[in-house]
């Protein structure tokens, strides 16, 4: 953006130079004295008739250009110095900026929305076992991969440059390419959609990628970038000569219709000479063949041009139109029209579907996960098993609402199972950790020692003293033994406050 | 009839929507002592109709006679009534009783013959008390002088009856009778209906009529829900790798100490 000299002016309260002034007060006198004469009129003529007939002057006045914008507002802005909050940051950093001072001092930083995040995908072990299992990549490198592109905000060449997964083998950027979209499609796709389907395919046409095709882009722009002089010549001289030809057809054809016309004396039958550069294109050979066909049949006697064939209009299949009105029709008979997929005859009868109530199709969660599906729904305020009006797109939204919910409950259950992972491991870690420091070289202590242990510590007064000193030992250790205790739930809390 | 009349219209889908349920009226004394078994409190329609009301009837639905593709409606009743099982072979397809108690009534819906279609047979919980919110305190069974106070009892279930691939002499029948369609806006009550416990209040007041605005409200109700679930299943989500990269952790600094030990 190029800020005028009146801009800076204007910002920095500057009377107007005399200088860069319009130059109208050098032109005045010259100026009134054309004003005599009524705009528009040539002079010469003007000169002939003289100021007798001002009606004229109409006919002759300039159409009016719409006129220039008053861009900088005549030096009439007032330009501010102001703080202001940019939303698209996380931090409260105040800058300051020049501003109109007709702009509102509340409105939202225009150039924050520009700050746009991408959404990060992330996928469960369960995901990635049932989708996205892929031979030449294992879990811990495509995990590699995903950090890497949130870390880079998705700029995938700098992902490529960074790229040096321990073990693993070099990898074009085209596989890591493929491998990321190809995880988020699969995600987007198999997750639960909020929105509609319209929704859903440009979400997941965003995020198409074709490895097929930019690798070969790739090596035809390679190829390109690395020819040699003497294959530019060549391909020049290939150039040159291909247009020879085209040049020599075009003159052939030319030459041929007009034979064609002065033979067969069609004058005014065939149309202009249409046939062009596409003439020689393949594709339209066959074309050319199936309009001979049928145009053969109307004149037989002419050797048919492709252009001659061209007059006769091809009645074209009028595709099936779904019009206003038979939507309208539908719509009050309470009919859906579905595809037929055309089988190859009757005889392979397609299974009839009975008539039913339109209840009886509802979707239905599993039965290992019935109640929970339920749970779910009625907290958001669902019914599982009913629905008040059920027509065909409530159903279908119920459908995808019970598919919702049963994807979360599975997600709960493998939350509380590793929930209970973490704490059996940590138990054992913890006694493992406890041991080690101590060198006793005992066997491992089982929880159930420990529990032993802090039974003693119950006894009033002599619990304290048993923690001091173990605490005084190892830190660890004593950590170690609130965590197991707050595992066994049966005397927890009241011992717990007595070990701090 | 042309012969091309028993082919099936391939790719076609039609449907009728219709309402089932029931009205409940509680008995005044004098009225039970008119009976013949005096020990009855209630007495009840249970009907099978169009869902669209007439406009000046006093009826839930009924606004079109559905005797153009039903050919018969059964009600099978509980088994102490005397012939428990009522066919009804003309609109309008109902049964009126009276009696004291809740049941299951199997509804049996028979086709005409142009139909080709077989029988369908669902059933209708009979609702005699008035309807409570859940959790209000509200005593299920009220006594029968506040329940005469709330008035008739309304217990009516929205669905559709979809044919497909119908035969052409059976669609040109259907489609000879369009359905009177729901009106746009609510006139008046709406039908209470379990799924939705928010309507409770909205169907107080006479009787109830069904409505293209329930559906548009129950579409929405299900769009929020959706939404809220896939909300709930991306924290979830999150959580879970949270907890797997956790649990994968703990479990390397296992073995590592493992392996510490064994050396």
């Amino acid at each position: 953006m190029a800020a005028s000299a009146a801009d800076v002016r204007s910002i920095l309260s500057l009377p107007n130079a005399p200088g860069t002034g319009p130059p109208t007060q050098a032109k005045k006198p010259q100026a009134a004295e054309r004003a005599k004469k009524p705009e528009g009129i040539p002079r010469e003529l003007y000169a002939l008739i003289g100021p007798s007939i001002p009606t004229m002057a109409a006919q002759f006045a300039k159409p009016r250009l719409k006129q220039k914008p008053n861009i900088g507002g005549g030096g009439n802005v007032k330009w501010e110095w102001r703080p202001f909050r940019n939303g698209a940051r996380t931090d409260d950093l105040r800058l300051s900026h020049w501003v109109k001072s007709s702009v509102d001092p509340e409105a939202d930083y225009p150039f924050a929305k520009y700050n746009v995040q991408t959404t990060p995908y992330v996928y469960s072990q369960d995901e990635y076992n049932r989708f996205l299992e892929d031979s030449n990549w294992t879990k811990e490198e495509t995990d590699y991969l995903f950090n890497l592109v949130r870390e880079y905000d998705g700029r995938f060449l700098v992902v490529h440059d960074r790229y040096e997964y321990p073990g693993g083998t070099e990898r074009p950027l085209e596989d890591l390419k493929d491998r990321y979209f190809s995880i988020c499609r699969k995600l987007v796709r198999n997750r639960p959609w909020p929105g509609d389907e319209a929704s859903k395919a440009a979400l997941i046409s965003t995020l198409t990628f074709d490895k097929d095709k930019e690798t070969l882009r790739k090596q035809y722009v390679a190829s390109l970038v690395n020819r040699t002089p003497e294959q530019i010549a060549e391909e020049d001289a290939l150039y040159l000569e291909l247009e020879r030809l085209k040049e020599n057809e075009r003159r052939f054809k030319k030459d041929r219709d007009e034979l064609l016309r002065t033979l067969c004396g069609i004058e005014s039958g065939l149309p202009d000479i249409a046939v062009d550069d596409d003439g020689l294109a393949g594709t339209t050979l066959d074309t050319k063949k199936k309009r001979k066909a049928v145009a053969g049949s109307v004149e037989p006697q002419t050797p048919v041009t492709p252009s001659a064939s061209s007059v006769i209009a091809l009645p074209q299949p009028q595709p099936k139109k779904s019009s206003a009105k038979s939507a309208a029709y539908d719509a009050l008979h309470c009919i859906v029209r579905t595809e037929v997929e055309q089988t190859a005859g009757s005889s392979t009868k397609a299974a009839h579907v009975p008539v039913h109530l339109r209840t009886f199709k509802m979707a239905q969660p599993k039965a290992a996960v019935a109640p929970r599906v339920s749970q779910v729904v009625g907290e958001v305020g669902i019914s599982a098993t009913r629905i008040v009006m059920p027509t065909r797109d409530n159903l279908a939204k119920f459908a995808s609402v019970i598919d919702a919910a049963q994807q979360l409950v599975e997600i709960k259950k493998a939350v509380d199972k590793h929930e209970q992972d973490i704490r059996t491991t940590r138990a054992r870690l913890a006694i493992l950790r406890g041991e080690n420091p101590e060198g006793e070289g005992e066997a491992l202590e089982t929880p159930m020692d420990v529990e032993e242990g802090e039974a003693e510590g119950d006894v009033e007064g002599r619990g304290q003293s048993v923690m001091s000193t173990r605490s005084a030992r190892s830190r660890k250790q004593g950590r170690r033994s609130m965590s197991v205790s707050s595992v066994d739930t049966a005397n927890g809390p009241n011992k717990r406050q007595k070990q701090r | 009839m042309a012969s091309n009349d028993r082919v099936r219209v391939r790719g076609v889908t039609i449907h009728r929507p219709i309402i089932y349920g029931n009205t409940a009226w509680v008995l005044t004394p004098n009225e039970r002592e008119a009976l013949p078994s005096p020990d009855h409190t209630h007495r009840w329609t249970v009907a099978v109709r169009s869902a669209a009301s007439a406009p000046d009837s006093n009826e839930v639905g009924g606004a079109d006679d559905l005797s153009y593709f039903i050919k018969r409606v059964t009600f099978k009743l509980h088994d102490t009534y005397p012939n428990p099982t009522r066919n009804v072979d003309k609109p309008p397809f109902e049964v009126s009783e009276t009696g004291w108690g809740e049941f299951d009534i199997t509804i049996r819906i028979t086709f005409v013959q142009e139909s080709g279609e077989k029988a369908i047979t669902f059933y209708h919980h009979l609702k005699l008390h008035p309807w409570t919110a859940p959790g209000s305190g509200e005593p299920e069974i009220p006594t029968l002088e506040n329940a005469l106070k709330a008035g008739p009892v309304h217990s009516w279930q929205y669905d559709e009856i979809v044919f497909n691939d119908p035969f052409q002499s059976f669609l040109n029948i259907l489609t000879a009778h369009p359905p009177t369609p729901l009106p746009k806006v609510k006139r008046r009550p709406v039908p209470y209906h379990i799924a939705n416990l928010a309507s409770l209040e909205a169907s107080k007041g006479g009787t109830p009529e069904f409505t293209q605005e329930m559906e548009k409200e129950e579409a929405e109700r299900l769009d929020k829900a959706l939404k809220q679930i896939v909300e709930d299943t991306h924290k979830w989500r999150n959580k879970l790798i949270e907890k797997e990269n956790e649990s994968n952790k703990y479990k390397k600094e296992l073995e590592a100490v493992l392996q510490l030990k064994s050396k």
